[in-house]
Formats: structure tokens, sequence, C-alpha cells
């Protein structure tokens, strides 16, 4: 029985790592620069949404257009984003949502040659980077609400009596104490979206989790290919966490006496 | 040396318990005609059909269960599977691995392109996007020729899952077994099949774990006996529409 081979050292075989070391590279190039770029996007969305959330007025038309123009409609944004899984928003994006905006016969948006270009050459990257930045923001929107009405009420109220505006109060003295709040949950959401890139790779988008496939669909090997991507996730959210922890320490340099 | 010991009376225990015992059959379901799931959630099948008439013949017990391609050897490494019945290509890499049956469908590589597409064989995809199943014989074709590493090979787990990407002209072609390809492209106007005549003939076979000696000659006695008294010919006929061809012995 060649059964238990796992059990003594050289079962690794790193020749098939090193035969896609291209794809593994190209890969990893790919799983952090989505995940960068969905990190900026979500926060900015998430940072819109939860605004969005806390919106109110106290009279007439004004607290109308609020509540159902604004309140409502993030609500519902955020309720479906956080209660679907990712995965099926990923399928329903590449294969239904972005076919009907860009479609070389009739895409709403972009439509003939630039489409099919758009498809073949970003297909992939498009959907990822619209799912991802879409679920973050629901997320996000969350970590932005809950640190903006952690603060207390009377710093705003302070500020609109010392003569600032609304949006200088918010600006200058309540978001740069609850970013202080945000920044740790900030970091966790941008960890589980590191992770939760790899789940684009079911539509083609080759990141670090497609190349793991490839070489698993290649060799029915599982061992290398996946040791080597989980490796690999490990070392990028250590880092992002050790990121985090200094944005912390810059920002929270204040709090200690 | 006990956990050996143990493992190895695990592993004689369990060979001598699936002579009796129901044997658990993967196959991936997503493939029709090969094997789909219908409203009522049963498997259904050319490859259902002739393992299923194998069992007859054999006085085998078998159950369907549906597994991801992609994982399906694994399944079958682990002993979550017994065998593999998924319009699996018999090939030389995977015969190190694993043992197989005789032929019971013979098959091609079949290309699926848009009605308007120029293209006639394989070479004509260069520098194209290609969409192919992780894995697949396809996937194989497509890295042989244009490179394992390529951006322009783009792998998806399912057979449905490639055709959507053609449609939505994300890829330039899709590459698949003959059966599953004609059978897709079926069901859209848009597309066409376009077979290489130089691409080479394939046989599916019956996967099993290497050394299982005992269940793959079983189940050769069956394939044997379904195709000698005509049960094979019957049911190829009413998946494909056709005449099976002879297929070799061994």
């Amino acid at each position: 029985m060649d059964q238990p081979q796992i059990l003594w050292f050289g079962w690794f075989r790193a020749d098939i790592i090193q035969e896609y070391a291209p794809l593994f590279w190209t890969g990893l190039q790919m799983t952090v620069g989505v995940t960068a770029m969905c990190i900026v996007q979500g926060s900015m969305l998430g940072l819109l949404l939860g605004m969005a959330r806390l919106a109110d007025a106290r009279h007439g038309v004004a607290k109308a257009v609020c509540r159902y123009g604004l309140r409502w409609p993030a609500t519902v944004y955020v309720s479906f984003f956080r209660g679907t899984p990712l995965f099926v928003q990923i399928l329903l994006m590449h294969f239904a949502v972005v076919p009907l905006f860009v479609n070389p016969a009739d895409g709403w948006l972009v439509s003939g040659d630039l489409a099919r270009d758009l498809r073949q050459d970003y297909g992939a990257m498009i959907t990822g980077i619209a799912t991802l930045t879409l679920n973050a923001g629901a997320y996000i929107s969350e970590v932005f609400r809950a640190g903006i009405q952690s603060i207390d009420r009377g710093q705003m109220e302070a500020a609109r009596s010392l003569g600032l505006t609304f949006r200088q109060a918010m600006r200058h003295v309540v978001l740069p104490q609850a970013f202080r709040r945000m920044l740790p949950p900030l970091g966790n959401n941008a960890i589980a979206l590191l992770k939760d890139s790899s789940l684009v790779s079911a539509v083609g988008l080759a990141e670090l989790s497609y190349a793991a496939r490839t070489v698993a669909g290649a060799y029915s090997r599982y061992w290398e290919p996946y040791l080597t991507i989980a490796f690999m996730y490990w070392v990028l959210t250590l880092g992002l966490a050790w990121g985090v922890r200094r944005l912390e320490a810059r920002y929270g340099r204040g709090d200690t006496r | 040396v006990t956990g050996l010991a143990v493992i190895a009376a695990l592993v004689v225990a369990s060979t001598a318990a699936a002579q009796t015992r129901t044997l658990v059959v993967g196959t991936s379901a997503t493939y029709p005609p090969f094997a789909s799931e219908n409203a009522q959630k049963q498997i259904v099948g050319f490859d259902v059909d002739v393992i299923n008439a194998i069992a007859q013949k054999t006085g085998l017990r078998v159950r369907l269960v549906n597994t991801p391609f992609v994982g399906i050897f694994a399944s079958l490494d682990n002993g979550d599977i017994d065998l593999i019945v998924s319009g699996v290509t018999i090939n030389d890499r995977r015969k190190q691995s694993y043992d197989f049956t005789a032929p019971y469908f013979e098959a091609r590589q079949l290309l699926a392109v848009p009605a308007s597409s120029p293209v006639t064989v394989l070479q004509d995809l260069a520098g194209k996007k290609i969409a192919v199943v992780t894995g697949s014989t396809g996937d194989d074709v497509a890295s042989r020729a244009f490179g394992k590493t390529s951006p322009n090979v783009r792998r998806f787990d399912t057979t449905p899952l490639i055709i959507s990407e053609l449609v939505n002209a994300g890829v330039d072609a899709a590459i698949g077994d003959n059966g599953v390809i004609a059978y897709r492209v079926q069901e859209h106007k848009g597309l066409k099949t376009v077979a290489d005549p130089a691409m080479p003939k394939e046989y599916f076979g019956i996967a099993v774990k290497r050394g299982n000696a005992a269940l793959r000659d079983a189940l050769n006695r069956g394939l044997a006996a379904i195709i000698a008294d005509g049960t094979y010919t019957a049911i190829y006929r009413r998946w494909f529409k056709s005449e099976p061809p002879v297929l070799p012995k061994s």
C-alpha cells in the first residue's frame, strides 16, 4: 500500500509548485491588488452607507427624504449583502448581472467589440472587484455607523454650540474620534475581505486559490497547492494585522497618559 | 508502527467489507447526458444507466453520490466513494494513481465557439481565451497546446459555467468532451461545435482505487456482459440517438 505516504518526509512534491510558479506569483499579485482596491472602495462606500443609515431631520419633507430616500434603501442594501452568501453574490454578478450591462449583443452600458474585450480581459476582475466592494461596503457601513453612534452626543452638541456647522463638527470632531474606535473592526473586515477574495476563483479570476485549484485539478494532489496558498494567505493576513496595529498605535497616541 | 498496523488492518477490513456492503459511486451530476440531477434530485444519464446495468448483472449493490469533479479523485483516495463513473477519461497520468475498467465510452474533445467564429482547428485558438473545466481532459488539451500557466486558459468548476462564459463572450471558445459539449450547444442557438480531426480518440473508464483488482474485475465482467447482451447498445441509443462504436476490450 502506498497509502500512508504522508508519514515520512519528502511527501511534499515541491516540483509541482515550481512548475506552476508563474500562476502562483500572478495569483498573489491579483489577490493583493483586488483586496487593496476593495478595501479602499469598500471603505468609501461603507462611509456613505453608514451616513445614509444615520441620516435624519427634524421636520416635514427633509424628514421624509431622509427616511425613505436614504435610511430605508441603505438598510435594505446592507441587509441583502450581509444576508446572502458572498459566493451566491459572485455567481449572480458574473453570470447574470454583469452580462446585462456589458454584453456584445445588447449591453445596457457597453456593447459591441469593447464589451467583448472588456469581458474577455477583465470579466472576472470586474466581477470580483464589484462584488467584493459592494459586499465589503455593507459590512463596513455597520462599522462606521457603530463608530459614529459610539461618540457621545455631547461632542456634537458642544461642537455645534461653538458655531461649527454640522459638516465641520462631523469632520473635525466626531469622525476623528470615531475613526480611532473603528480601526480594529475595520482591520477585521480587511482580513475577511482578503480571505473572501478566494471565492472569486469560481468565476475564473486567476488569483491564489485559482492557482491551487488548477494544480489540484491537474495532479489530483491537494496537500501541496492548498498548503502553499494557506501559508501565503496567512503571511498576508499577518501583514495586514500588523499594519492595523501600527495605525492603531499612531492614532491612539492621544489616549495614553 | 502500531498506527501503521491499525491502518493496514482497517484497509484489509474495509476491502473485505466492500464485497458485501453497498458500493458508493461518485459522479459529478452537472454533466448531461452522462449524469445530471433531475427535478426529483435523482441522478440520471448514460453513466447512471451503465453502472446500474453493470450492478444488476454482477449482483453488486451501488448507490450514486453527487460529487464535484474537482475533488472526485480525492474522494476516491480517502474512501468517501468506492468508484468513479463520471465521464472520466482514461489517461496515463490517471493510470499511475488509479485502476480503470475497460472503456465504456469513446470520446473526443470538441470545441464550442460562437456561430460566426472562423475557428476550425485547435491551433486557431492560439492567443484566444479558452474556457475549460478544471482538471478535465479539455484542461489538459488547452494546457498542453497553450501553456499550463497561460492566462488565456480560464478554468471553471463545471461544464454549464464554461458554456455560460462562452455565451456571455467572456471567452472565444470552450473545450470539453464531445457528448457533453454537443448536448450543451444544442441549447444555445448562437453557438456551434467544431471537431478538430487531430484530436485523439479517448475512452471513458470506471476508476477504482489502485490495487482494488477484485472490484475492477467484477465491473469488467459486468461491462462485458451488458455489451454482449445488447443492454449497452440500448442505453447508448437512448442517450445519444446513434449506434455505439466498437469499444476496445481493455
